[in-house]
C-alpha cells in the first residue's frame, strides 16, 4: 500500500495588495510555504506545529484541494492533488475552521444528511453512519443533534464538524487546529476520537496546532513548521532527543525587586514571568545544573529574594520549538 | 451519487429555512403585490389604467401580477445561482462543497428547483385568486396553464443561470455583478414589458435567455395574440441543451479560478 500522504517540495506564494492611500496600492509577495516534503503513513497521526502563519493551514488547504502550489506535487491517498484532485476528494475527510461550516437554519442531524448527499453517501447508509457518530461524538446527549446549528456552542460546533469529517469514512482525515478555542472536556474527547480513529480504524491523520501540549499527547509524529519552512521532525521524544542536552532550572521566587538583575551574570538563557505581584517564575536553560544551581540560589538570597521552589527538569516540547525557531534554547 | 439524493438535500434546507423563517414565508407571498403595486403606482403617475388596456388589451392589474409572478418564479434560477456561493462562502460551507465529490453540474442544476417549488405554490396566493376575481371559473385552469408555462421555463433557465453564473464569479467582488445582473436579464427577458415590443436589437439579445421563449408565449396568450407555440418552445428546448454543457464549462472555469487563488476559509 502505497502511503496515506506524500508531499514532495510544494511552494505557495500568495500575491498580497496593501493599500497606501485611496489609489494607490502595492503588491507584495508573502512566501507560506517554502519547498515542504514529509510523509504520512496509515494508522498514524502526523502533527504540523508551528504559529500562526508558519504555513500549517496552507499545507492542508493544498492536500484538500482547495489551493494549487506553485511548485512541487503532493499525493493522497496516492492520487495527484492537482491532476487527480476529484479522487483525492473522495478519499479525505476535513475539518477546517470550528466556528463555521454548517446551515444554521438545520441542526445537527439535518446538516450531517446534507453533506453525506453531497459526498454521495447513499441514503440508508448515511443515515445509519449519522446514528453511529452521533452518538460517538455525544451530540445526542448534548442535544446537539436535535437543535438549529445558529444555536450551537463552541464545542458541539466542532463536534459536529469532526461528524462530517468522518462522516464518509475516508482513510484521511486533514483536521486544521480541531481544539481551537474549545472548553477542555471538548478538545479532550475530539483528542482521544482522534487517536482511536487513527490507532483503531488505521487511518492516516494530519492534525495541525499550536499548542506543543496537544501535540505531545496526540500525535505521533511531530513536524515543526515555522515560516513555510519544516525545521525538525520526528516523534516528541526524539525532538527532545535532538536539541543540546540542556536542562531545565525552574525557580519559584518571591522577590522584594526585580530578580532579573542578580542574574544578569549567569550568561544562560533565561525566562523570567511574573506570576503574581511578588511572586516570579524563573527558567534558566543549563547543561550542567548540579554546576551552578547552588551559586543561582545564593545569588538570589543575598540579594534579597526568597527562592520559594526549586526544579530540575528536561526540555518541554516548547523548549524544542523555541530551540528550532529561533536556533538556541 | 445521484441527482435525486442531492435534490432532496437541497429540498430540506431550503423549505427548512423558509418554514423556520416566518419572515421569508411572508416575503415570499407579498412580492408579486408588492411588485404589482409598485408598477401600478408608477403607471399611474404617467397615465390610466385605459390607457394600457387601449395598447396592450389587458387589464394592467391581471397583466402586472402575471409579470410579476413570472419575475419571482423564472428568475429565481438566477438569484439562487448568483447569490448561493457567496453566501456559502460567507457561511464557511463552501470549501466543504469544493472539497466534496460532488458531480458539479448535478448540484447546481438541483439548487434552484426548492426554490422553484416554493414559487410555483405561491401561484395559488397570487395570480390564481385575481385571475379567478376577473375570470371566474375560467381563471383558475387559465391560472395552471400560465403556472404550467412558468414551470417550464423555470427549468428551461436553469444551465443559463449556471452559465451566468460562473461567469460573473470569475470576476473578483462579484456581489457587484450581480446586482447588475438580473434587472438586465429581467429587461431582455421582457418579463414587464411585452417581449415582442421590445425593439429588435434587444429582442435578438433577449432570444440567447431560453426563458424568453416562455415569457413570450405566456404573454401572447394572455393578450390573447396568435402564437407559433411549438416553435418558441422548440427554441426553448434547443438552448436549454446548448447552456448545459455551456454552464458545466463556465462553472469548472471559476472553481478552478477559485482554487488557483486559494478557496477562502472564512
Amino acid at each position: 500500500m502505497s502511503r496515506a500522504i506524500e508531499v514532495e517540495k510544494i511552494t505557495k506564494t500568495y500575491r498580497v495588495k496593501s493599500r497606501r492611500g485611496l489609489f494607490k496600492s502595492s503588491v507584495e509577495f508573502v512566501e507560506a510555504v517554502k519547498g515542504i516534503s514529509f510523509t504520512a503513513d496509515y494508522g498514524s497521526i502526523v502533527c504540523l506545529l508551528g504559529p500562526n502563519g508558519a504555513g500549517k493551514t496552507t499545507t492542508i488547504k493544498i492536500l484538500a484541494t482547495l489551493l494549487l502550489p506553485d511548485s512541487g506535487s503532493a499525493r493522497v491517498a496516492g492520487y495527484d492533488v492537482v491532476k487527480e484532485a476529484s479522487k483525492v476528494r473522495e478519499n479525505i475527510g476535513l475539518m477546517l475552521t470550528v466556528e463555521k461550516g454548517f446551515y444554521g437554519k438545520l441542526n445537527g442531524r439535518e446538516n450531517l444528511e446534507y453533506f453525506a448527499a453531497l459526498y454521495g453517501l447513499p441514503r440508508d447508509i448515511a443515515l445509519k453512519r449519522i446514528d453511529h457518530l452521533v452518538k460517538l461524538l455525544e451530540l445526542d446527549k448534548l442535544g446537539a443533534d436535535r437543535k438549529l446549528y445558529e444555536e450551537f456552542s463552541l464545542g458541539m460546533k466542532a463536534r459536529l464538524s469532526l461528524a462530517r469529517a468522518l462522516l464518509k469514512d475516508a482513510p484521511i482525515l486533514l483536521l486544521d487546529e480541531p481544539t481551537l478555542g474549545l472548553d477542555p472536556p471538548s478538545a479532550r474527547k475530539i483528542r482521544e476520537l482522534v487517536r482511536e480513529m487513527a490507532h483503531r480504524e488505521n487511518k492516516s491523520i494530519l492534525y495541525t496546532t499550536h499548542n506543543m501540549f496537544e501535540a505531545e499527547i496526540v500525535c505521533d509524529r511531530i513536524l515543526l513548521i515555522n515560516k513555510g519552512v519544516i525545521v525538525a521532525e520526528g516523534s516528541p521524544e526524539e525532538l527532545k532527543d535532538k536539541i543540546p542536552k540542556l536542562k531545565v532550572i525552574n525557580l519559584v521566587i518571591k522577590a522584594s525587586g526585580d530578580p532579573g538583575k542578580p542574574l544578569e551574570r549567569f550568561t544562560f538563557r533565561k525566562e523570567i514571568k511574573q506570576e503574581e505581584n511578588s511572586v516570579f517564575n524563573v527558567k534558566i536553560y543549563v547543561p550542567r545544573p548540579e554546576d551552578v544551581l547552588g551559586e543561582i540560589v545564593k545569588t538570589l538570597v543575598n540579594s534579597g529574594h526568597e527562592v520559594v521552589n526549586v526544579r530540575v527538569e528536561e526540555p518541554s516540547l516548547e523548549d524544542v520549538f523555541i530551540y528550532y525557531s529561533e536556533g538556541s534554547i | 451519487m445521484s441527482f435525486t439524493d442531492i435534490l432532496r438535500a437541497e429540498f430540506k434546507l431550503e423549505y427548512n429555512d423558509m418554514l423556520r423563517r416566518k419572515s421569508v414565508l411572508f416575503m415570499l407571498i407579498m412580492y408579486p403585490y408588492l411588485f404589482t403595486l409598485f408598477a401600478l403606482f408608477i403607471g399611474y403617475a404617467g397615465g390610466s389604467p385605459e390607457v394600457f388596456v387601449e395598447k396592450f388589451g389587458l387589464n394592467p392589474v391581471l397583466y402586472l401580477i402575471t409579470s410579476s409572478y413570472i419575475l419571482m418564479s423564472i428568475l429565481a434560477s438566477v438569484d439562487v445561482l448568483l447569490w448561493r456561493p457567496l453566501y456559502d462562502s460567507e457561511n464557511g460551507t463552501l470549501v466543504y462543497i469544493i472539497s466534496s465529490p460532488v458531480n458539479r453540474l448535478k448540484y447546481y442544476m438541483a439548487l434552484p428547483f426548492p426554490r422553484y417549488t416554493e414559487l410555483l405554490l405561491m401561484g395559488a396566493t397570487s395570480i390564481l385568486p385575481v385571475y379567478v376575481y376577473y375570470y371566474g371559473l375560467e381563471g383558475v385552469l387559465l391560472s395552471l396553464l400560465v403556472i404550467t408555462l412558468i414551470a417550464v421555463g423555470c427549468v428551461l433557465m436553469v444551465p443559463f443561470a449556471i452559465f451566468v453564473a460562473g461567469v460573473c464569479h470569475r470576476v473578483g467582488e462579484s456581489w457587484r455583478i450581480i446586482n447588475i445582473v438580473r434587472p438586465i436579464v429581467m429587461i431582455l427577458m421582457g418579463v414587464y414589458y411585452p417581449r415582442f415590443y421590445i425593439p429588435l436589437i434587444g429582442y435578438i439579445i433577449g432570444s440567447l435567455i431560453p426563458s424568453s421563449f416562455i415569457v413570450e408565449i405566456i404573454q401572447r396568450t394572455l393578450l390573447h395574440l396568435e402564437s407559433n407555440t411549438h416553435l418558441l418552445m422548440a427554441i426553448a428546448f434547443t438552448l436549454f441543451f446548448l447552456y448545459l454543457p455551456a454552464g458545466a464549462w463556465s462553472i469548472k472555469a471559476w472553481e478552478v479560478k477559485k482554487v488557483k487563488e486559494g478557496v477562502k476559509i472564512s
